[in-house]
């Protein structure tokens, strides 16, 4: 053992006895709640736009995984979470219209991630175009919301907004059924083929919004589609009994905010009963040896199906509601960096993990929408004033150096993410737990172990 | 009565002839075990036997059935399993998990059922626990079933492997090297636990084994394949006496001293 | 070295009859100038036949003479595009030869390259040495340097971002191939835009000559075209001959070739044999990132300018290209890419003028090199010459 690697047991150690002590008694309850106080006292006092608030943001979401590792009680869990995200983070998107957007999109991308992780992370399958299905839910609705319908259907007028409900239906629906016509022909290819023909059917697709506005005008190709249709306000009487008196633009980021909270609710929801069932232990096994999983009477084409069209739909499902909250949809939007970039959130957070795959999302979209914008502009600040800061550093624009790094950087020194999946704990007796992961002695082939016969 | 019955079976890679017109029948009931030199096609055989290779030629019947052809899930459906001469268990899935993927295809619950987690789901979910502990319990494993598969000592993860296939509720069991790597000791116990398969939970089983003693001890009949052919079969006396077996293990000269040494 | 520790003192060229060294050496060669006539040929033909039956589609121009005073140009255009994708994939190919792993980073090797060259005539343009070179020496001097540099940074990259991996699963390795890919994109374009290249690099070139009359095509009774060749797309065939002759040479015949075969045979055997495996695996590397480099100028030379995500779908295309003739396999990657640049090459051109620019040829050729991919791994995984490493199960 090195000096250094002695230095990090004893460091470990060190941090082993302050979870002890944190962790037992009434003390996990105390710091949950102070955190939660000191957090929520900085946002709501002073919901100013800066790096400080930023900060603290960022603290309030990370809060949401302290609640959830800490040894407490479900119900406080539950209670402290829906206060700090139902009541709080709305008030403070009240006084700070900039912030609750930001965490609208993390809430949608914490579902999106959710949908790959099921493909990726459950059943091992390298989807590098699942943006594809994104893209085709906000499509969807972008069509039937705006006039471009009436280039397809002649004669026929745009929905008006109460369709959205059922466009987020269809769009489950329609994402499910993409996920298996794009899946079948290529769920039998090994898992390097399918990466590859995912990417490329990825990029198909985004052609195709490219280029579908021509000979009929589908998807009113490079210009993308604008005006795109939202849901009516029927909270609006709420807010006003509640006595708030905001602008149609807040109320209808309220109503998103909501709206993706809820969603996101349901998704992991389905995603851990999903996961912890025989279709999700099929999954697993399929990541883990599909030729094992075959011969244990787990068919593989039908579960590797179920797997995308259920990622897939989750991406179909969001696709209506991204588009809807824009407003505006084109084909740039759904390229291969925004697949990647999702990717890299499941990759941060650890394959398989859904509590690591939200918190993936959480870290990579702050960092892309708000920090590191916030860190370039904070950086041009100091330039003007005579800091020596070379003028070609904007980390706004690195995004693919951002995204790239952190894959590279996951793989090489920590590939099962910040939060890994942990199968053993979500089994009821966790008393026994292993000595520590004796490696697997490989056995000796049998005809150099045995004697040959007669030898 | 014939449990299974494999007709002319041939097994072509390219121009690699792995498995040349074999024929083997299987009694219900019975141990059979099959042996030959390394890569006389053994494993190929099993691997057609359970689909993962689609046999070049030949038949086979599973209980009056055609199976030749079927997917390996659904051949394991119709009650074969196997293990793997390299364990290939779930290895970072708990050992119960790993017993309990073996149920699917016994298990019901199917998409929408259980993302709203019915009744009858959690019923199912709750007897095919219980069942995977028996299993655990059958192999002497149910102290571990929290641990993660892959965290096992080596002679845990074969025991581990048997009660996955048995999970299957296989009428036929194939076991591909089961005391491979052990110890006496361990490998005694294995073949307990092969006879226990027969004799408390009336499997028919088949194994490839280069053990002779465990080969010679339990076996009703062996098969002896050579270079993708079977070149003998009858009860273990015979086999122990047959020159061409002999031949095939030790050469040409060797056979001529006689069969004693087989058992090695 | 390792690997000549394994060979006798006699070195294995001198034993080679002279027969076997041209058929090892120009024989593949041989089987890609198959497929170039076979594919122009069939492709023309198809082309034409399509034109005479459209011909009374239109009244504004006449179609099939349309389509006839266009092919020889397509025909150059296909010839470009299938070197440049058989010149990728060639690294593709290798890589996974001996490691069974898709470099998902290739695409971005080339980009390099094609970068190294901009740079090499900017700078040679600053200081007004550009037209003093000759086209000859130009040309050399900015392939080297391409190669050089893709090749080194290959290289590294499979050092730092791919060995610690070597034993992971197989989606490891491919996910940081994919963020390497990314980080190189990010950085050529932070030098790019804050070295005064710009985002959009001319790649600026001496006068290389005027296009090269072939001949001239009658096709009409009072109109003649010439079938010409621009002196670029010209050199670019010419290079890439010689480079695919050169890897022939040194993969069929010297020791190093006969290294990297036995590790893409069976890694464990070969190490037993005394070959330094990771030596092997990082020139190969070298190899396929000097061949991608060259690729890379010679293609930025023809088109002119040059960015950072170039790569991208080259990249994807000569994966294709290497998928299509058999992954692994050296020979198929050559005739993969030949046949992949005419598919597109034809599409490109004819898929507008048939449909009256209803569907954008360029666009759709894309669309059409992605079905290619996914039909042929459905169809045959092997491709067209068969994929020599072959799975183990």
């Amino acid at each position: 053992m090195t000096a250094d690697n002695r230095q990090a047991g004893q460091f470990t150690s060190l941090w082993a006895q302050l979870r002890a002590t944190a962790g037992r008694g009434p003390a996990p309850y105390v710091l949950t709640l102070a955190y939660a106080t000191i957090v929520s006292a900085l946002l709501l006092l002073n919901p100013t736009t800066g790096l400080g608030t930023d900060m603290v943001v960022v603290l309030f979401l990370l809060l949401m995984f302290v609640i959830y590792r800490a040894p407490t009680m479900l119900a406080f869990k539950l209670t402290l979470g829906t206060i700090l995200l139902g009541v709080i983070m709305p008030v403070f998107g009240v006084l700070n219209p900039f912030y609750i957007d930001v965490v609208t999109k993390a809430g949608m991308f914490a579902s999106l991630a959710l949908g790959l992780n099921v493909v990726v992370g459950f059943a091992g399958l390298l989807d590098l175009g699942y943006v594809a299905f994104f893209a085709v839910g906000a499509y969807l609705w972008g069509i039937f919301s705006t006039p471009q319908i009436s280039n397809i259907v002649p004669g026929m007028v745009p929905l008006n907004g109460s369709w959205f409900w059922l466009f987020l239906a269809i769009g489950l629906a329609v994402g499910a059924l993409f996920g298996v016509l794009l899946g079948l022909p290529v769920l039998r290819l090994r898992g390097d083929y399918l990466a590859i023909v995912t990417l490329g059917l990825g990029e198909v697709i985004r052609v195709l919004a490219t280029n579908l506005d021509r000979p009929v005008n589908i998807t009113n190709g490079a210009q993308g589609i604008k005006d795109v249709g939202r849901p009516p306000l029927f909270v609006e009487p709420l807010f006003k009994a509640l006595g708030l008196n905001i602008s149609v633009i807040q109320e209808y980021q309220l109503y998103f905010y909501f709206l993706v909270l809820l969603i996101l609710a349901l998704t992991v929801l389905v995603v851990y009963r999903l996961n912890n069932s025989r279709i999700g232990r099929a999954w697993t096994a399929i990541r883990e040896d599909e030729t094992a999983a075959i011969a244990m009477g787990v068919p593989l084409v039908r579960m590797k199906l179920l797997a995308f069209a259920v990622g897939a739909s989750f991406a179909g499902t969001m696709g209506v509601i991204f588009s809807a909250l824009q407003t505006f949809i084109n084909p740039p939007t759904f390229d291969l960096l925004r697949s990647i970039g999702i990717l890299s959130m499941v990759i941060l957070g650890g394959m398989g993990s859904i509590p690591g795959t939200m918190l993936g999302a959480v870290i990579v979209t702050l960092l892309d929408l708000q920090l590191l914008p916030r860190i370039a502009s904070e950086l041009s600040i100091l330039q003007r004033r005579g800091v020596p800061i070379p003028s070609w550093f904007d980390p706004a624009q690195y995004q693919r150096l951002l995204f790239g790094l952190l894959l590279v950087i996951m793989m090489i020194f920590r590939p099962e993410g910040l939060l890994p999946e942990d199968r053993r704990r979500q089994e009821l007796h966790q008393d026994d737990l292993p000595a520590p992961a004796a490696e697997q002695e490989q056995p000796a082939p049998a005809a150099e172990a045995k004697p040959e016969p007669g030898s | 009565m014939t449990l299974l019955h494999a007709h002319h079976i041939t097994k072509q890679f390219g121009g690699l002839t792995a498995v040349n017109d074999v024929s083997l029948t299987i009694d219900a009931g019975s141990i059979v075990s099959v042996i030959g030199p390394n890569g006389a096609g053994k494993t190929t055989f099993f691997n057609v036997l359970t689909g993962i290779y689609k046999p070049t030629k030949g038949t086979i019947t599973f209980d009056g059935k055609e199976i030749a052809g079927l997917r390996p899930d659904q051949i394991t459906t119709l009650g074969i399993c196997r293990t793997f001469q390299n364990i290939r268990l779930f290895g970072t899935m708990t050992v119960l998990e790993n017993v309990l993927v073996g149920m699917h295809a016994r298990l019901r619950a199917s998409l929408w059922p259980t993302i709203f987690n019915t009744p009858v789901v959690r019923a199912e979910e709750r007897a095919a626990r219980d069942r995977a502990r028996e299993l655990l319990t059958f192999v002497h494993l149910d102290d571990k079933r929290s641990q993660l598969a892959r965290n096992l000592p080596y002679g845990d993860q074969r025991r581990l492997e048997i009660a996955r296939a048995l999970a299957t509720s296989p009428r036929l069991i194939l076991l591909d090297e089961p005391t491979a790597g052990m110890n006496p000791q361990e490998t005694a116990e294995a073949t307990r636990l092969i006879s226990r398969l027969r004799d408390d939970l009336g499997l028919t089983v088949v194994l490839i084994e280069h053990d002779m003693r465990v080969v010679m001890t339990i076996s009703e009949r062996i098969t002896v394949l050579d270079y993708g052919t079977k070149i003998a079969e009858g009860l273990p006396d015979e086999i122990r006496a047959n020159p061409r077996v002999i031949e095939a293990y030790l050469g040409k000269g060797a056979a001529a001293h006689g069969g004693e040494q087989v058992e090695g | 070295m390792a690997v000549e520790a394994t060979t006798g003192p006699e070195p294995l060229v001198a034993r080679r009859s002279f027969r076997s060294f041209m058929s090892e050496v120009f024989g593949p060669l041989l089987q890609v100038l198959a497929f170039v006539i076979g594919s122009a040929t069939i492709l023309g033909l198809l082309v034409v036949l399509v034109a005479a039956a459209l011909r009374g589609t239109r009244t504004d121009i006449d179609l099939l003479q349309g389509t006839i005073s266009i092919l020889p140009q397509v025909i150059v255009d296909g010839l470009v595009r299938g070197f440049l994708y058989a010149t990728i994939a060639l690294g593709y190919t290798m890589v996974y030869g001996v490691l069974e792993f898709i470099n998902f980073a290739h695409g971005e090797i080339f980009m390099v390259g094609a970068f190294a060259g901009a740079f090499f005539s900017a700078a040679l343009a600053a200081s007004g040495m550009l037209d003093g070179l000759g086209p000859v020496l130009f040309v050399l001097a900015a392939v080297l340097l391409g190669m050089a540099v893709s090749g080194l940074l290959a290289m590294s990259i499979e050092r730092v971002a791919y060995r610690p991996l070597r034993n992971a699963p197989r989606l490891v390795p491919l996910i940081s191939a994919i963020g390497v890919s990314l980080v190189l994109q990010d950085v050529m374009r932070m030098i790019a835009v804050n070295s005064g290249l710009g985002f959009n690099a001319s790649f600026k070139t001496p006068d290389l000559g005027a296009p090269i009359v072939l001949g001239q095509m009658q096709i009409a009774a009072d109109r003649t075209i010439p079938i010409s060749i621009d002196s670029r797309s010209l050199i670019f065939i010419i290079v890439a001959i010689m480079m695919v002759t050169g890897l022939n040479y040194l993969v069929n015949i010297t020791k190093l070739g006969t290294a990297i075969r036995a590790v893409a045979q069976d890694r464990p055997t070969a190490s037993l044999m005394g070959i330094d495996v990771d030596r092997v695996i990082a020139i190969t590397f070298l190899i396929g990132g000097a061949l991608g480099g060259a690729a890379g100028v010679l293609f930025g030379m023809r088109v002119g300018t040059v960015n950072p995500y170039i790569g991208f779908l080259p990249g994807l295309k000569a994966f294709t290209a290497a998928v299509l003739g058999g992954i692994g396999n050296i020979t198929g990657a050559m005739v993969g890419g030949i046949v992949l640049g005419f598919l597109e090459a034809f599409v490109a051109s004819y898929l507008s003028l048939f449909t009256r620019g209803q569907f954008s040829g360029p666009s759709y050729a894309d669309i059409v090199a992605f079905s290619i991919l996914i039909l042929i791994l459905i169809f045959r995984p092997s491709g067209l010459l068969g994929e020599v490493v072959t799975q183990k199960v």
